[in-house]
């Protein structure tokens, strides 16, 4: 649900960045809000402000920051170290050993390959439908598009958990066709590229390109498809970045579907796969196994992160 | 396709409007063909099929057979039934004041400050990033009464421990705070940006009307990100409807079926018990509530913007 | 140089005579057959099969693949395929797999389950395949009772046992307790628990489960021991509600909020409690052999340190056990081909998980005597011998629990057995978690329940 109300991509504002300056310890206000920037700079504001401040801070980084913390120590600590009480705040030697003890265990390396395919082959199939699509309700307008395109949207309302069961019968027995696609990664590909919210998206930012440019491609002789490829989606790059890393990132957190569609041991996602382990191994080296399922999901976060954020915020703002 | 059109196009004489725009519906349908397959198969037949699922019995080996209330009568007859939807409804309450209340408030503090912002808003999304299996199996180990991190903060403070998840008083709490912590960070963000949207002239005007910083935030912050609000509320509730990896994982329903969930109660019928119809009247149930909630939402929403 | 080059090129002809010369004069069922077969590709029959050991274990994986080679050797044109989920029977899994027809050709069902497999249609009636099972008239008639329903049969069993208590004999001997004297009383069993609790540092004196249904479980295995009932006679009404049930109940209140003994944690699944059990933090606990087994042998407990003796004051032992059963969907063929390798792998005295020397040799724990399938008929006994001439464990420690296990009679499970776990989880778990709970409450809540769903069910 985390992307659901992104709508449009846009720049990150940079407010926070310019706001420090030294030697009249002057707060600087871009903009303003609730507090006043002369509230804010009266003696009293500017000794509440600080306070304020360093305990935000400071509990933030215990509550969000301290768990994590934890879990990587944790790995790092030997089993005796691991279950000592009191705990050490840091291990007493760096035993990195203990990742490549759950590598072996949860067999990680079968299990992360499985879900790079998942999500890497997910996103191929999701963007292909879904850009199509949105592009032909948007520019091409066809009969009953935005009867079609309603019905699309009404699915939103709709979470996956509700119609869990059904859906897996279908993916059981895929009706007309007769196929079953459990433990077959097109049971994960086709239910995720039905994605309402990326046609919604992809069609609002198709409908804003300027007519004038297809006009132009189209007098130039290019069929809708060069039209695609060649003149919307350059101009599009933006918001396919952001369905894009949504997609992709959906695809790793996924658990519930992951679970009944590929309950093969040697077909298991990451994250379905570290849960059914747990159980049978000690708690040192499910840290260890939890570090490294972190480890991708974090990456793209640092790579993306003013991507996610921009597109996470700026789609807010149409409610 | 493309060639047969780019064709058309550059015939001097253009064909009659309606071959035209039988033509452009050709090739929009077929843009529109995976889509259509995906959503037809995957998304639109199953919400149809949810509503027969619940008046079937399907075993997957035989022909489903229509049986009317029965498999009503089965989740009923579940002892879990009563206790699973109560669970469900706490859970929604705890999860509106902590997952829906609480983003709200810290989006409004982290508005106010002028510092550290990249670094706040980085963390407080960072345990969004992580796959939820993992934030909740770590939070497992946080749990344990004897070697978990709660306890161990609690015993630094020389504060008695707290049985967590083992405890009928506190299992519940417990799932929430889990789910809160994994998922704040977004509600967090999309509040901030609203928030950035609010005229400081508004703000001004207020302040010069002589009022109080909680006057500013009741007159001026809450309606100006009504709208926000409003459509939060609906996701938070869907969110509380689905919860299911939190009990799958860290209690298993217990203890004394304090933290069963609706959807958990769901996928225990169909796929524990084989029971897929009384699975589907669950799933009916939580459907049909949900769509409530949607159409008030959709009313509330209707009438802000009139 | 060349001298040697000479050498080897006769080294090798010779070798390539001698074994071509022994392929002729061979006996034909050997090899020939075999080559026609994979030639023709006739015969070629695609197997699935489940319980391979885990890559944790991979001692034990590796055997369990030398015999699949050996099988695949020796049945030529079938080739199988092992699945490795643990535990083989996955409770939380199994209903999707065997609905999705994903489930192995044979594959494991626990008797708590069998009514319910068997009652949906999800298991094949093999009763004229069990002529491919050798030593079938040797398994123990009330086990194979088990998986007959109307006098059709639809499993081979593979595991029987009843219940004991497991428990740690290193524990034992820090807390001061004789390990060559177990318990033989409930009381005695709550002396000790008190005791070995004592010693701290996050150790348990008695473990119990609580939750997914193991919770109900133990309580039905308790609630036999102590002489109770879990259903009427005619099988419509509970009967837990009783003065055994509300000991079983009141015991382990004790336990827990008297003496503190069981600790805070609650095992809410299989998986914990073994676990802990493994890391050798529990004293005691209701269970089996094949608790000694799983824990030596998946998490990781020390071999000599588990013991097991007779179930205290048992009137009765809850029946405990699995089998395998065959997929439904499986061609005659894949039938026969599954059925064979459980002759081989299952069933076959030395071989397989019955070749003990083998296990000696892998440093496996062998001597647990987790496995009554074959009574004391010949094949039984043959097994017996087999296990004790290999043993690596100090099989006098669990001669307590088969002399007292051969006194008690075994009870099979009541009707509806999961139905009725999920309910007595919630009474199990309330006493293990509430230090107010109400045994009397519970336990009427709990038989309410229960009649409504035996009613419910008819």
């Amino acid at each position: 649900m985390s992307n659901a109300t992104l709508q449009r991509p846009a720049a990150p504002s940079s407010a926070g960045r310019r706001a420090r300056r030294r030697p009249p310890r002057r707060i600087e206000v871009q903009f303003r809000t609730i507090i006043s920037p002369h509230q804010l700079n009266s003696r009293w504001g500017r000794r509440v402000y600080w306070t304020v401040l360093v305990a935000t801070v400071v509990t933030f980084t215990v509550v969000f920051l301290l768990p994590m913390y934890w879990m990587i120590t944790g790995a790092l600590k030997s089993a005796e170290e691991f279950a000592q009480v009191p705990p050490t705040l840091f291990p007493e030697k760096l035993n990195f050993g203990k990742f490549l003890e759950a590598w072996e265990l949860f067999d990680i390396g079968t299990l992360l390959r499985n879900t790079v395919v998942y999500a890497g082959g997910g996103w191929l199939i999701t963007m292909a439908v879904d850009v199509t699509a949105a592009y032909a309700l948007s520019k091409l307008r066809p009969a009953l598009g935005n009867v079609i395109l309603g019905a699309m949207l009404a699915t939103l309302m709709i979470p996956p958990m509700v119609v869990l069961i059904p859906t897996y019968l279908a993916i059981h027995d895929v009706p007309i066709f007769g196929w079953d696609l459990l433990n077959n990664p097109w049971g994960l590909w086709l239910p995720a590229a039905a994605n309402g919210f990326n046609i919604f998206l992809l069609k609002r930012f198709f409908d804003s390109i300027p007519r004038e440019l297809l006009e132009a491609a189209q007098i130039d002789g290019g069929g809708p498809f060069r039209i695609l490829w060649s003149v919307v989606l350059p101009v599009s790059r933006p918001i396919l970045g952001v369905t894009s890393i949504f997609t992709i990132v959906t695809s790793f957190k996924d658990f519930i579907w992951p679970l009944l569609v590929m309950s093969d041991s040697e077909k298991m996602t990451l994250s379905v796969g570290l849960a059914q382990t747990a159980g049978a191994v000690s708690q040192d080296q499910v840290m260890g196994g939890l570090v490294i399922a972190s480890i991708p999901t974090i990456i793209v976060f640092f790579i993306f992160q003013r991507h996610i954020m921009a597109g996470l915020t700026a789609g807010s703002l149409k409610g | 396709m493309s060639i047969a059109t780019a064709g058309t196009a550059r015939r001097p004489r253009p064909p009659s409007p309606l071959r035209r725009a039988l033509r452009r519906n050709l090739t929009a349908y077929g843009f529109m063909v995976g889509a259509l397959f995906c959503f037809v198969l995957f998304s639109w037949y199953p919400i149809v099929q949810e509503f027969i699922l619940g008046f079937q019995k399907t075993d997957l080996v035989n022909e489903p057979e229509w049986v009317g209330l029965e498999n009503f009568r089965t989740a009923f007859a579940d002892p879990a039934f009563g206790p699973a939807w109560l669970n469900t409804l706490t859970f929604t309450v705890l999860a509106l004041v902590l997952g829906y209340g609480l983003p709200f408030a810290v989006a409004i503090l982290l508005n106010e400050l002028r510092h550290c912002r990249a670094y706040l808003r980085f963390v407080v999304y960072l345990p969004v990033m992580l796959p939820p299996a993992v934030a909740v199996l770590l939070f497992r180990w946080f749990y344990d009464p004897d070697v978990g991190l709660f306890n161990q903060i609690l015993g630094f403070f020389s504060l008695p421990g707290l049985n967590w998840i083992y405890s009928t008083d506190t299992a519940l709490l417990c799932l929430v705070l889990v789910s809160t912590w994994m998922n704040m960070g977004s509600a967090t963000l999309i509040y901030l940006a609203a928030l950035q949207n609010i005229s400081p002239d508004l703000y001004e005007a207020a302040e010069l009307d002589g009022a109080g910083v909680w006057k500013r935030i009741r007159h001026i912050t809450i309606p100006q990100t009504r709208l926000i609000l409003l459509l939060m509320l609906m996701l938070q509730i869907v969110a509380t409807m689905q919860v299911f990896i939190e009990p799958y994982l860290l209690t298993g329903g217990g203890p004394e079926n304090a933290t069963a969930t609706v959807a958990f109660l769901m996928f225990q019928q169909a796929f524990t018990y084989s029971n897929y119809g009384a699975g589907g009247a669950l799933g009916m149930m939580l459907m049909v509530v949900l769509l409530a909630f949607a159409a008030v939402q959709l009313r509330l929403t209707r009438e802000e913007k009139s | 140089m060349k001298r040697s080059d000479y050498r080897r090129t006769v080294g090798l002809l010779l070798a390539a005579g001698l074994s071509m010369s022994a392929a002729a004069c061979g006996s034909d069922d050997d090899t020939k057959p075999q080559a026609q077969n994979s030639a023709s590709g006739a015969a070629q029959v695609n197997i699935t099969v489940a319980c391979q050991p885990a890559k944790s274990a991979p001692k034990e994986r590796q055997a369990w693949d030398d015999d699949v080679a050996a099988f695949q050797q020796a049945h030529p044109g079938v080739t199988v395929k092992s699945t490795d989920q643990q535990p083989c029977f996955d409770p939380k899994t199994f209903g999707p797999k065997m609905a999705g027809g994903q489930m192995e050709t044979v594959f494991v069902v626990p008797v708590t389950n069998y009514a319910d497999v068997i009652g949906k249609g999800q298991g094949l009636d093999i009763t004229q395949y069990t002529g491919e099972i050798k030593n079938w008239n040797d398994l123990r008639q009330d086990v194979r009772d088990l998986v007959t329903k109307d006098g059709k049969v639809y499993g081979v069993p593979n595991v029987h046992y009843s219940v004991g208590l497991v428990y740690n004999r290193a524990l034992f001997t820090k807390a001061g307790l004789d390990p060559n004297t177990p318990p033989k009383t409930w009381d005695e069993v709550r002396e000790a628990a008190k005791k070995i609790a004592a010693l701290g540092g996050g150790v348990i004196g008695y473990g119990e489960y609580s939750g997914g249904n193991t919770g109900g479980w133990h309580f039905n295995q308790a609630l036999y021991g102590r002489g109770g009932d879990m259903v009427s006679a005619d099988g419509k009404t509970a009967a837990f509600n009783s003065p055994e049930g509300k000991a079983v109940l009141q015991f382990l209140k004790d336990l827990r909020w008297v003496d503190k003994s069981t600790g805070a944690k609650l095992f809410n699944a299989w998986e914990p409690l073994m676990q802990a059990m493994g890391s050798g933090k529990v004293g005691m606990m209701l269970g089996a052999p094949d608790v000694v087994t799983d824990v030596v042998n998946k998490f990781k407990g020390a071999s000599t340190d588990y013991g097991i003796t007779g179930f205290p004051e048992a009137k009765a032992s809850l029946s405990g056990g699995e089998a395998f059963f065959v997929n439904p969907k499986a061609t005659p063929e894949q039938v026969k081909a599954g059925l064979a390798w459980v002759d081989f792998r299952f069933n076959t005295v030395d071989k397989g998980r019955f070749d003990f020397a083998r296990g000696k040799a892998l440093g496996n724990p062998v001597g647990v005597p987790d496995n009554d399938v074959y009574g004391a008929s010949p094949t039984g006994k043959a097994i017996q011998d087999g296990r004790k001439a290999s043993a690596t464990l100090p099989v006098e420690n669990y001669q307590p629990y088969v002399d007292a296990s051969a006194t008690i009679p075994p009870k099979m499970e009541p009707p509806h057995a999961q139905e009725l776990y999920a309910i007595l989880d919630v009474a199990m778990s309330a006493v293990l978690s509430r230090e107010d709970a109400d045994v009397d409450q519970l336990l009427a809540d709990a038989e309410t329940k229960a009649n409504a769903m035996l009613a419910s069910k008819g």
